[in-house]
């Protein structure tokens, strides 16, 4: 064991200690930041000046819409019918160590056909790519891990399209669409590069034009979200407008370290927050013009004694259609009532989409196969070999 | 052995040894797998199948079953994706009592004792015909073996077995047959004889 757990006692003490010092200091600032919130209402013409100036200054909170901020929204009725569908991708990035060159991307799909008596269908669907176009970037050096990513990210908004388009043909039921992760990718946080990330974000929101037409709703869905969007829009409401400025939108003010989280936590289960607009640039610059502007709420999931909260992107075509918006509110509830918190359609795609270790070495051993069928003489680096030696736990005399 | 290709594959064989083997299948069937049923898997590249009884049948659960257990009104569907969709294995536990020797020009025959060589991984398990369980059963050596298991419930295998053998047969031959396992018992027990007195009165026909 290379961790010598026994110099960390004090230190694990202490970050225990330190949690519980920040948890007491936060639960003196909700019930003054909750009133806070309940106060607003519905945002008036003087906050959605104050928002409209922040914008300028690339603020990232919540804009209001045109629902109480603080108001909760119960559990709409659910149909007879409906089919929840839930895409998660997986990758192994190309590793100069291991056996070949590649990279792989592994996407778990289901469609659960809620009211009817039957298993769900379940997919898992691996590509492997290595090509040299595929793993070298036109002027020299290995595809990066973004490009990747990006890859995977468009491959499950495109399971998701597909099997709502597969589900509109088979039937008039309406289907809700989940994602494990938000819909608006933060590639601006990850490369400088504008032209392309605007060619990855194109080409996800296509998936997004494909899932509109479908008549299916979509939904990102984001667990224990440490946002505090809607606590900057408190922070916002405080300020004057002459007081807006790049350095008052950075911080909080009075709710410092207030997360969006606790602010929400007077919800029941089964309710939801308002919606709120996400003010992110991105969104206002790539998905808002091609009619897809991002919209969250929060919602509480699961059940009694068992719930979580969860932040839920949607877009807009969603957010403003009562009887989509409701289907995904609904869907997210019934389906974290039988996994505790977080959706059950949404677990069961993550197992099916998951690359294990010991699969990842089966993969790299029919790898090796091929390899040593093409008469090669295929080895891991001798530094791959090294960690594979020491990784598995040094022995060492009690 | 013409039947051996025939027959419905009822799992996959996960690991074995001389002794035994166990294999792995999804949601049981109603009829297939069960405790005491005599079933196959081939050895030595096909040249002889291993013989043995269901001793064992485990359904394993994993942490997501767990949580999902103390879920009230559990939607069917959810239960339906458990048992069909996630693999989670069920392992089925096999004593080995005999094999096929010998094949076509002089046919099979049955030997009742360990075989040369286990099957091996991921081999289809099917269940033994009628006609191979008369086989099987045409003597009692088989039912030394599985007296002498430190693994398998010895009693209820030898009840189970002995009841599922005298089926196969005519109306007719059930009761001789059972009275000749009883008296094949009475010599493997004669030490025992509360014990053999219980296998004797569960043997019997109602």
């Amino acid at each position: 064991m290379a961790l010598e757990l026994n110099k960390l006692t004090k230190d694990v003490n202490a970050l225990g200690q330190n949690l519980a010092e920040r948890l007491a200091a936060l639960a003196e600032q909700l019930p003054a930041a909750q009133t806070a919130l309940v106060g607003i209402g519905v945002a008036d013409e003087a906050l959605l000046r104050k928002v409209a100036a922040a914008r300028q200054h690339r603020w990232a909170g919540a804009i209001p819409t045109a629902e109480a901020v603080g108001e909760s929204f119960p559990l709409p009725p659910a149909p007879a019918r409906y089919n929840v569908i839930a895409a998660d991708g997986s990758q192994v990035y190309p590793d100069r160590h291991g056996v070949a060159l590649y990279y792989l991307i592994n996407i778990g799909s289901i469609v659960f056909r809620s009211g009817l008596a039957q298993a769900p269908s379940t997919s898992s669907e691996p590509e492997v790519h290595y090509e040299e176009e595929d793993l070298y970037e036109d002027e020299g050096g290995q595809k990066p891990k973004v490009k990747i990513d990006a890859e995977r990210d468009r491959a499950e908004l495109a399971e998701l399209a597909r099997l709502a388009e597969m589900e509109a043909l088979a039937g008039p039921d309406h289907s809700v669409t989940l994602l494990d992760n938000g819909l608006l990718l933060y590639l601006s946080l990850q490369v400088d590069d504008q032209a392309l990330i605007r060619e990855l974000l194109n080409r996800y929101i296509d998936q997004l034009d494909r899932l509109a037409a479908s008549g299916a709703a979509v939904a990102g869905v984001v667990d224990r979200p440490r946002a505090a969007s809607v606590v900057r829009l408190l922070h916002l409401d405080s300020l004057a407008p002459e007081q807006i400025t790049d350095e008052a939108l950075r911080r909080l003010g009075d709710w410092e370290r207030l997360t969006d989280g606790a602010l929400f936590d007077f919800l029941q289960p089964g309710e939801r927050s308002a919606l709120f607009v996400h003010a992110s640039p991105a969104n206002e610059i790539y998905y808002a013009p091609r009619g897809h502007s991002l919209y969250f709420f929060y919602v509480i999931a699961g059940r009694n004694g068992k719930s979580s909260l969860l932040r839920v992107e949607v877009p807009e075509w969603v957010a403003r259609d009562p009887e989509r918006l409701n289907l995904v509110h609904l869907a997210l509830v019934e389906q974290s009532r039988v996994s505790d918190g977080f959706p059950y359609v949404l677990m069961r795609a993550h197992e099916l989409a998951v690359v294990t270790l010991s699969e990842r070495r089966s993969f790299d051993e029919m790898v090796m196969g091929a390899l040593v069928r093409q008469k090669l003489r295929p080895g891991i680096s001798q530094k791959a070999q090294g960690k594979a030696w020491t990784g598995a736990g040094r022995r060492r005399y009690p | 052995m013409d039947s051996l290709d025939t027959a419905v594959t009822i799992g996959r064989l996960l690991r074995s040894s001389t002794t035994g083997f166990v294999f792995g299948c999804s949601v049981p069937e109603p009829e297939v797998p069960r405790f005491g049923d005599f079933v196959k898997a081939p050895a030595q590249r096909g040249r002889t199948n291993v013989i043995g009884l269901i001793y064992d049948i485990v359904i394993e659960d994993d942490p997501f079953v767990r949580q999902m257990v103390a879920t009230r009104d559990l939607d069917e569907a959810y239960i339906l994706d458990q048992r069909e969709n996630r693999q989670v294995p069920i392992d089925v536990t096999v004593l080995s009592i005999g094999y096929y020797a010998g094949g076509e020009d002089p046919p099979a025959r049955i030997i009742c004792g360990l075989p040369p060589q286990p099957p091996v991984t991921l081999d289809s398990i099917r269940s033994c015909t009628p006609a191979e369980i008369l086989d099987c059963t045409s003597s009692f050596d088989y039912l030394r073996l599985v007296m002498n298991s430190a693994e398998a419930p010895v009693d209820e295998l030898i009840v189970v077995s002995l009841r599922k053998a005298a089926a196969v047969r005519s109306p007719e031959d059930q009761l001789p047959f059972l009275r000749s396992a009883g008296r094949e018992l009475a010599k493997l027990m004669s030490r025992d004889l509360p014990r053999l007195e219980n296998l004797l009165r569960r043997i019997r026909p109602a």
